[in-house]
């Protein structure tokens, strides 16, 4: 018996909660509270709270040892929201006892009616327990998997790899299967029967307080089987992928330290070699000869001097310019410039129509292209120029 | 002899060591022609042609060791470094567009700082951005989006199965031998 008052004991709690979380952080790591490590506590945090702990039945004793009894280390427990993972033989005992109570139901349907309401709640009670487990391991999963992405332990790759594997193999892919509704074995489909069961029974037996019992079960697995695919959707659309791209991506980056470690002696990829000839790859000789010798010429060129006279036209650019000047505006320049060249020289020439070119440049002269980018053709001596009609006025003035 | 349609634009791109990719329409001629392609490389030049459903390349031991091993060098930092920042490297890899800032902060600050400064291609901002848009850029391993913007194509798969294939080897040679410099 506990002589304390309820509200005395949940005061001492909230008034010391403080040594009590760090008592649950020992318990959790450690499986017990050692004698010492219960006296560090106290004196570091300078309270002398022992016979109240003993008193109020929070501690007992194990031997020389301590341990937060059961059901406060779950309270705390569930309120730091700080679970041990379940393994998945401890969660699948639920089902031994969920299908044991069934069975009996079943078998004792037209027995003893308080035994069948006892068995009702029995029942009733361990589905509760089996949801609560499911639901505090997928939290506690969730929060290692994220705990080992952020790799707040730092951990090496190699490690990462390791506990992403372990995570996978022994907790999560067994509660998968626990909670698979494809299985037949497995506890949600056997839950599903159950439901089926105790729906037909709520509507049809013929005592009402089993009738009343048998509805709150229905009702009750509607809810735990909703909260069980909740639960499976976070396994196989959140923590099976999250755990998964952690152990890829830790392989690869394994791979990459690797690499990086140790670059310049291990072999990367292979990629082809561009065949554009550098000059230092070995067909850069013979690539470089067949590019020369497509110019050697077998004939002797021979140059023959004739006594031709050819006419010397030097570019008189400020007599130009005044001509240009005056003749402004003009609506097609190289037509000008071939009317200036024809007047007065014996031939039209590439090198006098680009000489008079030269005068477009000039500050006193603006050049405007036709808007439709025409072109029309000047006849040289030796060539057809295609060349732009550009519109020639005095610059400034419109 | 009749040759498939865009044979020389599919022959001049392969040997030019370029990934073509899915995307093109010279790739749909090699896939439908993978026979012929497969012949042809091997038997004209000794190359392997390599073709899956995201782009084909050619393989050979004439290999560009110096340009793999750098751009090796780059993803393997690249990734270290976003994972470093919690960010999942493949999903960023295979659906992220970069920006040059982005880079040059993750590998200005990279722990790897020593083994980039000693790489020419890699050590500042410059030779980086000339490295991912034009040595990268040439062989498609990268698609420009603007002068200062990229994203990776498919090709930087085959530097993900280098580093994979790296792993399986190191794990299965010497446990408890690592050291990540995490």
């Amino acid at each position: 018996m506990i002589k304390a008052e309820p509200k005395t004991i949940l005061h001492f709690m909230w008034s010391y909660f403080d040594v009590l979380r760090e008592l649950f952080d020992v318990q959790h790591k450690d499986g017990l509270i050692r004698k010492e490590t219960l006296a560090t506590i106290l004196q570091r945090n300078k309270r002398d709270i022992k016979p109240q702990l003993i008193e109020y039945k929070l501690l007992r004793k194990v031997s020389d040892d301590y341990e937060l009894r059961d059901v406060y280390y779950k309270l705390i427990e569930f309120v730091l929201f700080e679970f041990r993972p379940l393994l998945p033989e401890e969660i699948e005992k639920f089902g031994v006892s969920i299908s044991d109570l069934f069975r009996n139901i079943k078998d004792g349907i037209h027995g003893d009616k308080d035994i069948l309401i006892d068995r009702i709640r029995g029942l009733s009670s361990q589905i509760k327990e089996f949801a609560d487990s499911v639901e505090k391991n997928s939290i506690r999963l969730l929060n290692e998997c994220r705990e080992l992405k952020s790799n707040v332990n730092q951990l090496d790759y190699r490690e990462k790899i390791q506990r992403a594997s372990f995570w996978i193999q022994y907790y999560i892919l067994p509660l998968n299967s626990i909670l698979d509704v494809n299985h037949s074995e497995s506890i949600t489909n056997k839950m599903l029967g159950i439901s089926e069961f105790a729906n037909q029974k709520r509507l049809a037996f013929t005592d009402e307080g089993i009738r009343q019992s048998f509805e709150k079960l229905y009702f009750q697995l509607i809810q735990t089987n909703d909260d069980l695919l909740k639960q499976s959707k976070v396994l196989t659309n959140e923590l099976l992928p999250l755990i998964d791209r952690i152990r890829t991506e830790s392989l690869i980056l394994t791979g990459w330290i690797t690499f990086l470690q140790s670059h310049n002696k291990i072999q990367p990829p292979k990629l082809l070699k561009s065949k554009k000839g550098n000059p230092y790859s070995k067909r850069v000789y013979l690539n470089t000869k067949e590019y020369f010798e497509q110019f050697k010429a077998d004939e002797e060129a021979i140059i023959v001097d004739d006594d031709q006279e050819y006419e010397t036209w030097v570019f008189n650019k400020t007599k130009y310019k005044r001509e240009l000047i005056k003749s402004l505006p003009i609506d097609n320049f190289f037509d000008w410039c071939h009317e200036q060249l024809k007047d007065e020289t014996s031939e039209i020439t590439n090198e006098k129509v680009f000489a008079l070119t030269g005068l477009l440049f000039d500050d006193e002269i603006e050049v405007n292209a036709n808007p439709e980018m025409k072109f029309v053709s000047i006849k040289t001596k030796t060539s057809k120029l295609s060349v732009p009609i550009l519109n020639a006025k005095k610059n400034g003035i419109s | 002899m009749e040759y498939p349609e865009m044979h020389r634009q599919i022959v001049d791109e392969l040997l030019d060591g370029k990934f073509v990719l899915s995307r093109e329409r010279h790739f749909d001629e090699i896939k439908e022609n993978e026979g012929f392609y497969i012949d042809f490389f091997k038997i004209s030049f000794n190359h392997e042609l390599e073709i899956n459903n995201e782009f084909a390349r050619l393989i050979s031991d004439e290999t560009d060791e110096n340009l793999s091993r750098d751009i090796s060098i780059f993803f393997a930092i690249l990734c270290y470094e976003l994972d470093r920042q919690g960010k999942n490297f493949l999903d960023a890899l295979q659906y992220s567009e970069f920006s040059m800032e982005e880079i040059n902060y993750l590998f200005d600050n990279s722990s790897w700082i020593d083994l980039l400064q000693s790489n020419k291609q890699l050590r500042d901002s410059d030779t980086r951005k000339r490295f991912i848009f034009s040595s990268m850029g040439k062989r498609n391993i990268i698609d420009k989006v603007s002068d200062e913007r990229f994203y990776f194509t498919p090709a930087y798969k085959v530097f993900i199965d280098f580093a994979n294939e790296l792993a399986g080897h190191t794990l299965n040679k010497s446990p408890g031998d690592s050291d990540n410099g995490n």
